[in-house]
Formats: C-alpha cells, structure tokens, sequence
C-alpha cells in the first residue's frame, strides 16, 4: 500500500521592490494519495490546516475541507470506479485573493456538471443519493470547474477570501 | 445495546463509531466521529439494520458527530421515503453548528425535523402531530 504524499512550499515574502506592497509568494502545498477511500480524512486533514494556514476562519476552512473531501470522493468513486491502484494529486495554491485547489485523477471522464440539477424532495421522494457532492461542491466554493487534461480530469475549486474581489480560478 | 459495524475497516473505526439504543420506544441511532465516503457505509448499515428491523421511529443523534460529508446525507436520503411511508419519521438532535451549516447549505432543514437535544427529538414523536419544534 502506498503512503500519502506530501510536499509544500512556505509562504515566503518575496524580496521588496522599492515603492511597492511587498509580494507575498503564493503557498503551494501538493498532495498525492492512493485511490482509496481510506484516505479521505487525510485530505480533509491537510485541506482545513492549508485553508486555516492561508487565513481563513475555522468555519470556512471546515467547508472548504469538505469541498475538497467531495473532490477527491468523485475522483476515488467515480473516476477509478473504486480501484485502489491509483493516484489521486490535490494540488494547494493560497495567494492574497484566495485558495484555488485542484483535484486531479486520471480515471475514466467525469464530468460531474453534467449530473441533473438536485432538487431535494424529488431525490427524497426516490430515494436517490448521487450528486449531492457536486452540489455541495458547488455551494461551498466561489467557483468550480471540471476539465479533461492530457488524459486526466482536473477538478478546480476557488474560495475568495472576504475582502478580496472577484477573482474566479 | 452498542453496537458497531463487523464491516468497518481499521481506518473507518478511528474515524466513526455508531452506536444505537432504544430510548422510550424510540431507535436512537448516535454516529460518532467523522462521516465519508469511507466511514458512510458503517452509518448506512446501522441505518439499514434500523428500518429492517421494523424501528421507525428514529432520531439520529449528531452530538459527538464532527463532520458530515455527502455519503452520509445520501445514507439519511435513501431511507427517509420508505421510513415515512412505513409511518415513520427521522429525526435530528444536537447537531454542531459545522454540521448544522452542512444541512443548511444543502437544504436538508426543510426536510428534516431538528431539535436542539436527542431528549427533545425522542420526545417529540409522543408529542401530537403538530408538536413544537426547537
């Protein structure tokens, strides 16, 4: 069984240049796990210390960790259909506007948006499960899309910190 | 009776523990832990057991329930329908504000009665249709 990987690059100030804001460099964190299930806490783990780390409130930094827990979740799921020798990379990047976070697989094409919009009572009433991830994905984040890369599905997510302007990933 | 699911894998037990109990006739269901696609089964089992069985009435009790993702609520909405047409009801008590907000943002509040306590909840369906809710 392969081990989760972890690599980050520290926020650092870059070196000032004469009359302007210090730059902050933005923090990458990167993540790579097995394709399985087992691993999801430590992607919530790492996903509310990054959103912690990079500002935001605890509640925010929870809902940003489920966001990314969903993430993962499509890609172990649905992506590799539940095979367990896969990877799947969780990529941090915290500038000064916000958090962006992709979730990368190279499963099977999924694209999640494609999924009927959830109406709740109806799903009740039929007793159905599936895409309540995406919509809560999609309610959580201030922005969210699903490319197919190079053979790969690369799901992006972008939480704006309050204060900052509109800035989508 | 505590009861934990044969099927949880090591990793799934350090992260949830169901435990269920019947309290004034009504299954009392208390996940504890964190709840996700990994853990959900054990949560759904325990769910599944319930209804099998005939309890109807069932309040989950989400007071040591840390985290709560889609897995979980998609367990509580695949049992919900056939609960209440069985004359049941599923209820909620003692929900953290993090996964109260999770309710929220999904709208599950409009489907499900919540209660500030599992006294509350338990109570509630010997109270007369209509009863008060917190």
């Amino acid at each position: 069984v392969s081990m989760a990987k972890v690599s980050a690059v520290a926020t650092g100030a870059a070196p000032q240049i004469r009359g302007r804001q210090p730059r902050v460099r933005p923090a990458r964190v990167r993540l790579v796990i097995p394709s399985n299930t087992s691993y999801l806490g430590v992607v919530r783990d790492v996903a509310q210390r990054v959103a912690r780390a990079s500002g935001f409130d605890p509640d925010t930094a929870s809902q940003v960790a489920l966001a990314v827990d969903e993430a993962a979740t499509n890609a172990i799921v649905h992506a590799y259909g539940g095979a367990e020798d896969h990877e799947v990379e969780v990529c941090f990047k915290a500038t000064a506007t916000g958090l962006f976070v992709a979730v990368i697989d190279s499963g099977a094409r999924l694209d999640p948006r494609r999924l009927p919009e959830v109406d709740l009572q109806r799903y009740a009433s039929e007793g159905r499960k599936g895409g309540l991830g995406v919509h809560l994905m999609g309610r959580i984040m201030d922005s969210m899309a699903f490319r197919r890369v190079t053979g790969r599905n690369v799901c992006s997510l972008f939480k704006r910190k309050s204060g900052s302007p509109e800035v989508g990933g | 009776v505590d009861t934990l699911s044969e099927q949880a894998a090591p990793l799934a037990m350090n992260e949830l523990a169901v435990e269920s109990r019947e309290v004034n006739g009504v299954w009392l269901i208390a996940p504890k832990g964190f709840i996700n696609a990994h853990t959900a089964r054990v949560f759904e089992s325990e769910l599944r057991r319930a209804v099998d069985s005939g309890r109807l009435q069932i309040v989950i009790g989400c007071g040591e329930l840390v985290y709560i993702a889609s897995a979980g609520l998609g367990a509580i909405m695949g049992t919900i329908e056939e609960i209440r047409r069985g004359g049941g009801d599923l209820r909620l008590a003692g929900l953290s504000p993090a996964v109260q907000n999770v309710f929220e943002i999904l709208g599950f509040t409009y489907l499900y009665r919540i209660f500030g306590s599992e006294q509350e909840a338990v109570l509630s369906f010997r109270a007369p249709v209509g009863g008060a809710d917190s």
